[in-house]
């Protein structure tokens, strides 16, 4: 125990030591006050808990209570297609992007390799060059991608819904339109893209890898026109090599998990909507 | 008055019950992801001379190599692939490669110029945005092939993660060979894939703790040589080496300034050991640390104003940081364990070091203020980091359990992707280069 707190709790012991009525009845009457202040609190506070239930929508509550239970159809990754969905191939034509950069300089690298000559200090010449053999690696893994890939998916693994699953009755509002059905869509396009989304998580800043998108869909769920950048990202995407990475990422993710498989019935809810690619859970920042 | 207030509210109610639809549009946050290899095609290079097909086949493979060995890419097994590509200057047939899960593609041609030299062209395609990502032409000496190889490998990196690649760098290291009481050490150099390795010293003295200068050119290291440890310099280039000052006392710990210009090393007088700056063009000696505790492996930071070190001024060996200057000495690391041999990240935002907790040794990282620390190996006895250029990757020595000799390892600096790096025979002490110039 430290000095200071050996001091302190002489003082209180005096202060107790002393006995004066006086103390007492003060102690009583704050005990009193308090008790007072609490059972008021309790009753006021209650009264108002009932009018904002009545009046205004509690919304992050009801997202966090039916995430859970909400029974999106599609979590799992579009079947790889295994026919080309494409138009016939056309005729090549000349390259749609910039021509290749012409080349910076000669690369001819500094002779690093040859033997050193006239050493100061006797260095021996360096003696044949040994050629490297695969030697057994005990300790390594069997595949580096898998193994990334199944320390990955355990450690972001999250139970998906259940294929038989039905979309509950339910009267509570979400975000965007202020209704269910819209919370029921962001729940589907969300599982729907994660399979498909891998940013690059190693950046030293978080925020930079933070892209908006606008997507438009056809009512087959197909993407009506390319991807457009919004927002903040739109600007960054010029300066910032890790930004235009992001994008990158996030519009192949987009483009890969096409299809969207959504309610038809529901059509004008996602026909248009933004896509807010942050990675910054996944990231120790 | 009343009805006047009414018709004002039902007005109000309608500006607020419709309005506000109209104007939020559905936004989803997608916060999780499937952090995965990315899929990436890289058939062999076209050569339109047959004569050429080896160099573009050993290119593509150079490059696949690279990109798989990254943890960042999946190199798909080019016996997968349904699309030839015999004209890379058209664009591809996007659909074929997506059949197969690639989202990128990398097109590339070899031909050999009527004066000597190999040029070479490559192309990276986004298989789903179905666009030229990148386009890139080298010429080079046939014999740099490698080298090509590698510079392409960072700049299809490069394009796709946002940062600097790696690969078109060396490594030093020591070789160990012999059994383990008449170790024999030697100073040796590869390439970051392990290829084209080259021993610069014969073995007759001990060698350890080599450092690349910032041009890669000249290495300091500590050997034996005169029968006590000294710093000495290294010219690749030359093949000479010199000793670093003319000290009557132990050098050791050598390590370059980030302009190369200084070199940060223990001294150790009358059994005291701090931390001394020497400036390389004035040969001019500074001693930055005073205290009587052990004071040894200097780090500068990347902009060369402060540098990290390890001490046991407080009990234990621990990481402390200081300006470069020496003034503001405080230890920045609390966690369990001792702590040492600090190597400050290229990128600057992290501190690489060594743990030791209980019987094991561990590499661990940790932000500059000793904040956030975590340890990232997996061995029994890891020690020695050293950063690739970019930051993203770190290297270290690990010696295996019960003296079965060392290695060196690799690990991406999330903790994934811990593989080891191809050494001739037993190699511990990496040091990795900047980007080759």
């Amino acid at each position: 125990m430290s000095r200071s707190q050996i001091q302190t709790r002489n003082r209180i012991s005096q202060a107790t030591d002393a006995g004066d009525w006086p103390w007492i009845a003060a102690w009583i009457g704050a005990l009193s006050l308090h008790l007072a202040i609490v059972v008021a609190t309790l009753f006021t506070w209650s009264h108002r808990l009932d009018i904002v239930d009545e009046s205004a929508p509690v919304v992050p509550v009801d997202l966090v209570t039916i995430a859970p239970k909400t029974n999106i159809i599609a979590t799992a990754r579009p079947a790889p297609k295994v026919q080309p969905d494409v138009t016939p191939v056309q005729a090549p034509t000349p390259p749609v992007a910039q021509p290749i950069t012409p080349p910076q300089e000669d690369t001819e690298p500094p002779p690093v390799d040859t033997a050193p000559s006239e050493p100061l200090i006797k260095a021996p010449p360096p003696p044949p060059v040994p050629k490297l053999k695969p030697q057994p690696q005990p300790d390594k893994p069997k595949s580096t991608a898998d193994s990334i890939n199944a320390l990955l998916n355990n450690v972001l693994a999250t139970p998906s819904a259940p294929q038989n699953a039905k979309a509950a009755n339910r009267t509570t509002k979400g975000f965007g339109a202020q209704t269910a059905m819209t919370a029921d869509i962001q729940d589907a396009l969300r599982s729907m893209i994660r399979p498909c989304w891998s940013p690059q998580v190693g950046a030293p800043n978080a925020a930079d890898l933070v892209v908006d998108f606008d997507i438009s869909l056809n009512p087959d769920g197909s993407v009506a026109q390319a991807p457009q950048l919004t927002g903040q990202s739109a600007s960054m995407v010029a300066s910032n090599a890790y930004t235009r990475a992001a994008a990158d990422a996030a519009r192949r993710a987009i483009m890969e998990c096409a299809p969207y498989k959504l309610p038809a019935n529901q059509y004008g809810t996602w026909r248009a909507f933004t896509f807010h690619f942050d990675p910054r859970q996944m990231m120790d920042q | 008055m009343r009805r006047i207030g009414i018709a004002f509210a039902a007005v109000l109610a309608m500006i607020l019950g419709f309005a506000a639809p109209a104007s939020a549009q559905l936004r989803v946050d997608v916060t999780q992801g499937n952090v995965q290899p990315m899929p990436i095609a890289i058939p062999n290079f076209a050569a339109p001379q047959p004569s050429d097909a080896a160099a573009g086949q050993n290119i593509a493979g150079v490059v696949r190599a690279d990109l798989q060995r990254s943890g960042l890419f999946k190199s798909l097994d080019p016996k997968s692939f349904v699309d030839h590509i015999t004209n890379i200057n058209a664009p591809p047939t996007y659909a074929n490669w997506r059949v197969i899960n690639a989202q990128g593609l990398v097109t590339g041609q070899v031909q050999m110029q009527s004066d000597g030299r190999l040029r070479v062209d490559f192309r990276l395609w986004d298989v789903y945005g179905e666009s030229q990502m990148l386009g890139l032409q080298y010429f080079t000496t046939p014999e740099n092939w490698r080298r090509i190889s590698h510079m392409i490998s960072d700049a299809i990196y490069e394009r796709i993660t946002g940062e600097k690649g790696y690969f078109d760098t060396r490594i030093v290291f020591i070789s160990e060979s012999g059994p383990a009481l008449a170790r024999k050490k030697r100073l040796a150099v590869m390439d970051e894939d392990g290829a084209n390795p080259i021993f610069l010293t014969r073995g007759d003295y001990m060698v350890l703790t080599p450092r690349f200068n910032p041009s890669a050119q000249i290495i300091a290291y500590m050997s034996y040589i005169s029968g006590k440890p000294r710093v000495y310099l290294f010219d690749l280039e030359s093949g000479r080496q010199q000793m670093l000052g003319d000290f009557p006392e132990m050098t050791f710990s050598p390590r370059f300034s980030p302009d190369g210009n200084k070199v940060a090393m223990t001294l150790e007088k009358n059994g005291n050991s701090d931390i001394y700056v020497m400036d390389l063009r004035t040969h001019g000696v500074v001693r930055l640390t005073t205290d009587p505790a052990i004071d040894t492996a200097p780090s500068f930071s990347p902009d060369a104003s402060k540098i990290a070190f390890e001490s046991d001024r407080g009990g234990s060996q621990q990481i402390y940081v200081m300006n470069a200057d020496g003034s503001d000495q405080h230890r920045i690391s609390f966690d369990a364990g001792r702590n040492g041999t600090p190597v400050w990240s290229p990128r600057g935002d992290l501190i690489a070091f060594s743990n030791q907790s209980g019987d094991s040794f561990h590499i661990g990282v940790m932000r500059t203020d000793g904040s956030g620390a975590r340890i990232i190996s997996n061995g029994w006895e890891d020690e020695g980091p050293t950063w690739a250029p970019n930051g993203r990757v770190l290297m270290f020595s690990r010696t295996l359990r019960g003296g079965h000799g060392s290695q060196i390892w690799s690990i991406d600096v999330t903790g994934r992707n811990e593989q080891r790096v191809q050494t001739p025979g037993d190699a511990s002490d990496p040091a990795w280069s900047p980007l080759i110039q």
